[in-house]
């Protein structure tokens, strides 16, 4: 028994000195800009993690591309971007000039058909909006008690296959510098005072 | 809209005998439009929840990720990894400063052989000491990306090649060590290399 141990560890352990190199070469080829074979390292490491049933640590797991394993460093390959609007307003004018335009020509010709035209196109939009909150709830949990507090979401999109990986902003977790608690000391530099 | 009710209107009207259609009076309540597009949509929606996760073996090769360019990458730029490459094998092989390679009577020869079949290549500075095809002979370059039956090597006149493993032998350096590499079994995909299991004998095909 425990010599088959032992020879488990040790492949683990030759297994997991590769996935490392390959995950260290995928981010060399990175940041010398070349994306297809970082992408094909990162690939690679995943899959010889899957193969030996071994698991990456998260936070490594995460910083890979989720469509095409490629590295994703953001000011290197990325950059991190804060998402222009909330979604959910943005489909509530959506809804607003479509109505809008439906509205002005069929102004003229109070009938059955128009409301009937606008009931389908208030239906699709809520199905949408409902959508986009079960989405947003569960890190938006915390912050239900001030709905007024918009959620900006930051994103790093993959230069290669254009997916995203988003983070949501939530000023209510402690290392917000907003917050009283997370602020332990303020130091301020000899040089800015100088200056200023 | 207009034109659209004139238009219902035209079409109920011409469905009438003749002789009545003067008197025909269309309550414009009584009109339900019937758009079926809703099948479409649902499909639509299906397909970018899809796309979001992650990308089929169609969309991977459409980006070209299979592929790499043969002229572009120079040199220089694979040395870096050969580098990295230099440190892995160390730790994979437990080299250490003034340590013996195991000989082939040797207890621990057959766990390192084993290692060596499973030692990743990419990186590697390889050569093509003998081969079927004699125009193969005498390549070398770092190995930069690995397939099931193919090398590809990126000589130091910038170029990108391809090299068939069955048909090769490769030489390989590490330090002072040179190692005889059978192409022929190395014919695994990288990832399940790792994995495999390795028969203790083996026939070179030369």
């Amino acid at each position: 028994m425990t010599k088959d141990k032992k020879r488990k560890l040790l492949a683990q352990r030759h297994v997991s000195s590769r996935m490392n190199f390959l995950f260290q070469a995928s981010h060399l080829m990175a940041a010398s800009h070349q994306a297809k074979l970082a992408a094909y390292y990162g690939k690679l490491c995943r899959n010889v993690g899957t193969k030996a049933v071994m698991h990456m640590a998260p936070a490594l797991k995460r910083s890979l591309c989720r469509r095409c394993s490629l590295p994703l460093m953001p000011g290197v390959n990325t950059e991190l971007r804060v998402a222009e609007e909330n979604p959910t307003p943005q489909a509530g004018e959506e809804t607003r000039t479509a109505s809008n335009g439906e509205e002005t020509p069929t102004a003229s010709n109070g009938g059955e058909v128009e409301k009937t035209k606008k009931k389908r196109h208030r239906r699709l939009p809520k199905n949408r909006k409902k959508k986009v909150e079960k989405k947003e709830e569960p890190p938006a949990n915390p912050n239900e008690s001030q709905p007024e507090i918009p959620l900006n979401a930051l994103f790093l999109e993959c230069s290669l296959c254009q997916g995203r990986r988003s983070f949501t902003l939530d000023n209510q977790r402690e290392c917000w510098l907003e917050q009283p608690q997370s602020l332990v000391q303020v130091l301020s530099l000899p040089g800015e005072n100088a200056g200023q | 809209m207009d034109h659209a009710m004139s238009d219902l209107k035209e079409f109920i009207t011409d469905l009438v005998v003749p002789h009545h259609r003067r008197s025909v009076n269309i309550n414009q309540d009584h009109i339900t439009m019937l758009e079926g597009s809703k099948i479409k949509k649902q499909h639509s929606r299906k397909r970018r929840a899809h796309k979001s996760t992650t990308l089929s073996r169609k969309e991977y090769a459409k980006l070209g990720l299979n592929t790499l360019p043969t002229k572009q990458m120079k040199y220089e730029e694979a040395l870096p990894l050969h580098n990295l490459w230099k440190g892995y094998v160390r730790e994979h092989l437990a080299l250490r400063e003034g340590g013996e390679v195991p000989e082939v009577h040797d207890p621990r020869y057959d766990e390192f052989s084993k290692q060596l079949v499973k030692l990743d290549l990419h990186g590697a500075k390889l050569r093509v000491t003998q081969s079927k095809c004699s125009t193969l002979e005498n390549l070398s370059g770092i190995c930069v990306m690995d397939t099931k039956n193919v090398l590809k090597l990126l000589g130091k006149d910038h170029r990108l090649r391809t090299v068939p493993k069955s048909e090769c032998v490769f030489g390989l350096k590490v330090g002072n060590m040179e190692f005889t590499i059978f192409g022929q079994h190395l014919n695994i995909r990288p990832a399940e290399r790792s994995v495999k299991k390795i028969k203790n004998f083996v026939e070179p095909f030369m």
